[in-house]
């Protein structure tokens, strides 16, 4: 296929990934990148580390801006993608303008996620997905003394690295249903408690929440099932979900993620998902997984590109890579580095 | 304190309030105590139909120019906007209606060709004032709201020039206006809270006096209602035309009228008429009208009798470019039409002197019994600047006519050769003192006569006029340290804002550089140009004109060859070209 | 009216005797000796005379040409500007100051070639101003080139072969042009054009006086003396300027009648 104009939704590694070797491999193409974010691709693991002041905001950053004027792509910040429509092969922004595209490479990524029971607390929580959430907590440690994390996905992990290095209380209630989309088990539960515990964090085993009250400007109070507290500031880790809520009534097959075939293909022609996002068909397993990570994210959006292009390029991994939790699988690129 | 230098846009189609926003944001910004300098281009200025735009410069310092960039887009329609774009500085921000009426294709949106280092603000603007009040009228000013909310505004400026504007427009359409104004504010504010740039606030800027916004026509207008002008006579010509609807609006309250001739010469002949027999008059044109009225103007040198000429200058020869600025009539203001018939041409440079030279105008052109010519131009005439009002003192608004003594009633000479060459004047109706005014050659006692004695004599008296003059003209402006100077620069009209800028910009850099401006084109002040000139190493004229016509006129009273700087591209200099070339020529003196 | 013959002294002579005509200034006019103009310039003094109007009060503004020269020959103020701008400059003068009674006066190339432009202009415009076209039709101050209101086929210097262009007829122009008071008068008929002037000077609005004269310097076939008193003779008795249809007919009909055409308050 030759691509005239391919739109891709996201600027995070899959997106990223997936323009340069549309641009490589299709130099006549005209390549639109669509981000909601208003600030340029930056590598989200290092969030952390921006948070404990290890690296600054230049440090983030992968290109600088005049890479895309160079490589003729298109960048569109600060624009989100509310609706695509299959049937036209048009985008529909949330400012009413239609963008029309000949292929399509959906790389959305994940959002923050929160369970269900804690979400009339969603107010009173922080969670760490975009540098505008890391800003924050930035602005928000430099006045408390003490955090307290709910959850216990990835991130949360580095998350708290960052916190104690800056000299702050942790506490941590490590909830069952964190780590998506996986439950932890026992094993796993008792051996990131140990871990926290040993770097000084004070976990707190409890149950259930009970309740959540904003005590002052800088405090929120925590009751739960077997304990009462107060701290500076709540951060929710529970894992990200696919951002693709805008895609619910396109026609596109979701389930924990995108269903996309082994070469990233959904149901349309000429419509791809990479990254964070897809849920990725695995032959030999003969089921599907879900993507974690920033090298898996940029290898699937690599991937999505060539086969856009006409590729038969196989997304399949070594399968040790994956592991069953529960009844999924999932594909972390990031789990060696925990 | 931070230094605040901002330059804000507003564009849209013609219908969108683009202009009213535009003026509500100068307004605004004025009352707040910041320098303004706008500009206004309408549909007829500007490719693209009904495109409508405003541009305005906001600093906590004086401004003499406007920028090259512009750093905040406030958009009313995508599709027109998008021509604006290329003019976006790198870190600019751009407000726009993100949810207009009915979808937008990629060809006509906004945001679709912004660069991506530009910060985008979509507000929408029409649904939020249509929430607020049952109208989208009020869309503008939702724009506005946002603006405010997200530079640091303070929303109650706006909300008072808001009901200065709207309160005599009765209580709903304030109200509206007031309420859209409101729903911009508060949704940019919350929805854009990690995103503020109140960069406005951070300037600390105390209001001063009381300022108002006017714009160069304005100014002129003004000045003549308030110098006691009585009548008006013009053609309209782009861009003169705006001072004969001002003053077609308001002389008439003050006594006065205002004629639309049918033509420019008609124009200035009832000039003179007029002032001939006592009145204050005046005409405005640009300059093929300006070519039309030659051969009057001469007369009135001949004749010696006044007139008031604003040469509102345009593009190019011929109909040229009706809609640019240039400075390029300097040559046909001082020498054009036949005969030694220099006359007194003085140049405003700002808002402010466009009042106070227009004022000064009746009085000279009274005094000197000559054509006194202001040339101002497209850009100067159309840019507004906040101004602390001008008001025009008791002394400069009085006659400047020398009337004859009455013991020579009988035996009157009207071109008595005195020894300024300014000569007591009667007007019809004094009885015992008729004479023809006449643009023959003729005697002391207005008696035609082509004799050599007699062409000699009142030649030179003429002439003598005019250098009496010279010290009731502007003075040269000097914008320097003092001491002696690597490069001066020599100016004149709308251009030496640019000019006072590029020379900031070298003397931040430790240059030895000034400038000087001239307000008095002819006659000029040789002495004071030389005594400038002598402290140059280089001597830079810059103009908007190929011909180098100032340089053309006072070059010569450097030791040297000045340097000239042209530029003939319709649109004022950006100050950055000047410093460019100040730069190139201490570069060239080093090596 | 004498002739050319009379000798210049003895004009002079009986000019300065004349007290009626003390208005002149002491400059004596330096039109040929016979010229049309006298005629007009007697006419006018009279008018300014008999209606006791104060030298200073009146402004005479011509244009350029011979007749353009008028006000040198008078004690009035007056106003010599350039060739063809007369009618502006009268206006300006009027309109600065209303107290001042103000004729305009100019040949037919100054009012209806170069300066044509304002005539339809100060018509509509009806500032209170008179205006007197010394309709010679030819140019005289430049020697004899055909002017505007010249008949087809007149020969001179400028014009060997014949002119062309059909002429212009000032009077109808002016009631074309919505003039309030449009007469038609003769220089050779120095009372009429007195009775005229004086009922135009009292008229509120622009008065137009389309004087045909003759340049017996240059014209030696067209308009001469000899030609205009044959073909000139009054307006019907029963004509009722006040009716701008019988203005027009009047006018379409006949060429030389001459009297008060049409007066409108
Ligand atoms: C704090 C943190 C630390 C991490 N640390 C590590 C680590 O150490 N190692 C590791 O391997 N991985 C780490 N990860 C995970 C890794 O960053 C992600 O797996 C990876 O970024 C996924 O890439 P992606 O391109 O699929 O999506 P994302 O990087 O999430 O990018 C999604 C993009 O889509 C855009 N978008 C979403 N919806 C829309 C829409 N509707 N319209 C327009 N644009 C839209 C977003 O603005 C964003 O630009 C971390 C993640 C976080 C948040
Ligand atoms: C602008 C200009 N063009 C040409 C002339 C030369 N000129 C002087 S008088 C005249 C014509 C005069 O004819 P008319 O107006 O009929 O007056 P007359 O001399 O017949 O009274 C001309 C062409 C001039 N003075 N000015
Ligand atoms: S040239 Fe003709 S019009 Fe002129 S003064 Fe002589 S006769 Fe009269
Ligand atoms: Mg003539």
């Amino acid at each position: 296929m030759t691509a005239r104009h391919v739109v891709i939704i996201g600027n995070g590694p899959a997106a990223n990934e997936a323009a340069i070797s549309l641009r490589t491999q299709a130099p006549d193409a005209r390549i639109t990148i669509i981000s909601k974010e208003p600030i340029r691709y930056y590598k989200p693991h290092l969030l952390p580390d921006l948070i404990a002041g290890k690296v600054s905001e230049q440090d983030l950053y992968v290109n600088p801006l005049e890479f895309y004027k160079e490589n003729d792509i298109r960048l569109r910040l600060g624009q989100e993608v509310v609706h695509v429509s299959f049937a036209t092969n048009e985008v529909v922004m949330e400012h009413k303008e239609v963008v029309r595209f000949d292929g399509l490479i959906i790389a959305t990524g994940g959002k923050p996620r929160i369970p269900e029971p804690l979400q009339v607390f969603e107010d009173l929580m922080l969670s760490l997905k975009t540098l505008s959430d890391a800003k924050v907590w930035k602005e928000r440690l430099r006045w408390v003394d003490s955090v307290l994390i709910v959850g216990g996905d990835l991130t949360s992990l580095s998350f708290t690295k960052a916190v104690l290095s800056l000299g702050k209380k942790v506490y941590f209630i490590l909830h069952g249903d964190s780590f998506w989309p996986v439950r932890f088990n026992e094993e796993l539960s008792s051996e990131v408690s140990q871990r926290l515990s040993d770097r000084g964090v004070e976990v707190i085993s409890c149950r259930k929440i009970l309740r959540l009250v904003m005590a002052s400007e800088d405090s929120v109070e925590v009751e739960t099932d077997g304990r009462k507290l107060r701290v500076g500031a709540i951060g929710a880790f529970f894992g990200l979900v696919p951002d693709v809520k805008f895609l619910a009534r396109s026609g596109l097959a979701i389930e924990r993620g995108i269903v996309v075939d082994e070469f990233l293909r959904t149901r349309f022609e000429g419509v791809y998902a990479a990254g964070d996002c897809a849920q990725v068909y695995h032959p030999k397993l003969r089921d599907y997984w879900v993507s974690i990570g920033y090298r898996n994210a940029r290898n699937l959006g690599r991937v999505a590109a060539l086969n856009l292009l006409g590729g038969q390029e196989s997304a399949e991994t070594a399968p040790a890579g994956i592991f069953q939790l529960d009844d999924i699988s999932v594909n972390t690129s990031w789990w060696t580095e925990f | 304190m931070p230094k605040v230098d901002i330059t804000v846009e507003v564009c849209g189609m013609a219908g969108d309030g683009t202009i009213a926003a535009g003026g509500l944001v100068n307004e605004a910004m004025s009352l707040g105590g910041f320098s303004v300098l706008g500009f206004d281009s309408y549909p007829a200025e500007i490719r693209g139909f009904g495109r409508c735009v405003t541009r305005s410069r906001i600093g906590s310092n004086e401004i003499g120019a406007l920028a090259d960039e512009t750093h905040i887009l406030i958009s009313l329609d995508d599709l027109q906007s998008r021509s604006r774009v290329p003019f976006l500085a790198r870190d600019s921000a751009v407000l726009f209606d993100s949810k207009p009426d009915t979808l937008l294709e990629e060809e006509q949106s906004l945001a679709a060709v912004v660069e991506p280092g530009t910060a985008l603000f979509g507000i929408p603007f029409t649904y939020l004032a249509t929430a607020a009040t049952g109208t989208s009228r009020g869309r503008n000013l939702a724009a506005l709201g946002g603006f405010a909310a997200l530079f640091g505004v303070q929303p109650e400026w706006f909300r008072r020039v808001i009901t200065r504007k709207f309160q005599s427009k009765g209580e709903k359409v304030l109200e509206v206006n007031l309420k859209s104004f409101d729903a911009g504010f508060h949704y940019a504010l919350e929805k854009f809270a990690d995103r503020l740039r109140p960069s406005f606030a951070a300037a600390n800027v105390v209001a001063g006096p009381e300022k108002v916004m006017l714009s160069g026509n304005q100014a002129i207008g003004q000045a003549a209602l308030d110098a006691g002008l009585k009548l008006y006579f013009g053609y309209p010509i782009t861009p003169a035309t705006p001072i004969m609807e001002f003053l077609a609006k308001y002389l008439p309250a003050k006594g006065g009228r205002v004629v639309q001739m049918e033509d420019e010469i008609a124009s200035v002949g009832a000039v003179l008429g007029a002032f001939y027999a006592g009145a204050r008059a005046m005409t405005a044109t640009s300059g093929p009208g300006f070519a039309l009225m030659t051969e009057l103007i001469t007369h009135g040198v001949m004749a010696e009798i006044p007139a008031v000429i604003l040469n509102a200058q345009r593009g190019g020869p011929s109909t040229g470019l009706p809609t640019k600025t240039e400075q390029s009539d300097l040559h046909a203001a001082v020498f054009g039409g036949p005969g030694d018939s220099s006359r007194i041409v003085i140049a405003p440079s700002n808002v402010a002197e466009c009042y106070s030279f227009t004022v000064q105008s009746f009085q000279l052109a009274e005094k000197y019994q000559t054509p006194v010519i202001v040339l101002t131009d497209f850009y100067l005439d159309n840019r507004v600047e906040n101004v602390v009002m001008p008001v025009a003192s008791e002394k400069e608004k009085t006659d400047g006519n020398l009337y004859p003594d009455e013991s020579l009633q009988g035996s009157y000479h009207r071109y008595l050769d005195t020894e300024s060459g300014v000569s007591p004047r009667s007007l019809p109706g004094m009885e015992g003192f008729a004479y023809v005014a006449t643009g023959l050659e003729h005697t002391e006692r207005a008696q035609p006569d082509y004799t050599p004695e007699i062409h000699t004599k009142m030649t030179g008296k003429r002439h003598r006029k005019l250098q009496y003059a010279l010290e009731d003209l502007p003075v040269p402006v000097e914008y320097s340290d003092g001491g002696q100077l690597d490069v001066g620069i020599i100016g004149w009209g709308s251009t030496f804002g640019s000019i006072q800028e590029a020379v900031n910009m070298a003397r931040e850099r430790g240059w030895k550089v000034a400038a000087l401006k001239i307000t008095s084109i002819f006659p000029y002040h040789e002495k004071e140009i030389r005594s400038f000139m002598t402290k140059c190493r280089e001597i830079l004229i810059t103009e908007l004109n190929y011909e180098g016509q100032l340089a053309n006129l006072i070059g010569h009273l450097h030791r040297k060859e000045v340097v000239r700087l042209n530029q003939v591209t319709g649109v004022p200099f950006s100050p950055s070209a000047i410093f460019s070339k100040i730069e190139a020529l201490l570069q060239a003196g080093v090596s | 009216m004498k002739t050319a013959a009379t000798s210049l002294a003895e004009q002079i002579r009986h000019i300065k005797e004349a007290k009626k005509f003390d208005i002149r200034s002491g400059a004596l006019p330096t039109w040929c000796p016979g010229c049309g103009y006298f005629g007009i310039h007697q006419g006018l003094n009279a008018c300014i005379q008999e209606l006791g109007l104060a030298h200073h009060e009146v402004v005479t503004v011509s244009g350029i040409g011979c007749a353009g020269r008028y006000p040198f020959f008078t004690s009035n103020y007056g106003l010599h500007t350039v060739h063809g701008r007369t009618l502006p400059v009268a206006q300006g003068v009027k309109l600065a100051n209303p107290d001042l009674t103000v004729y305009a006066v100019g040949g037919d190339g100054d009012g209806l070639a170069i300066g044509g432009g304002h005539f339809p202009h100060a018509a509509r415009r009806n500032v209170n101003i008179n205006y007197l076209m010394f309709d010679n039709s030819i140019y005289g101050l430049t020697k004899g080139q055909p002017s505007p209101s010249s008949p087809v086929g007149m020969k001179s210097k400028a014009s060997p072969f014949g002119t062309l262009d059909k002429p212009l007829n000032a009077t109808l122009m002016a009631l074309t042009y919505g003039a309030s008071f449009v007469a038609r008068l003769f220089a050779g008929d120095p009372k009429g054009i007195t009775e005229a002037l004086i009922e135009g000077t009292q008229h509120e609005g622009f008065a137009f006086f389309h004087i045909y004269s003759t340049c017996l310097t240059f014209d030696k076939a067209y308009k001469t003396w000899a030609h205009l008193k044959q073909w000139v003779h009054p307006i019907p008795e029963d004509h009722d300027p006040a009716d701008l249809r019988r203005a027009f007919d009047l006018v379409l009909g006949d060429d030389f009648s001459t009297g008060i055409i049409y007066r409108r308050e």
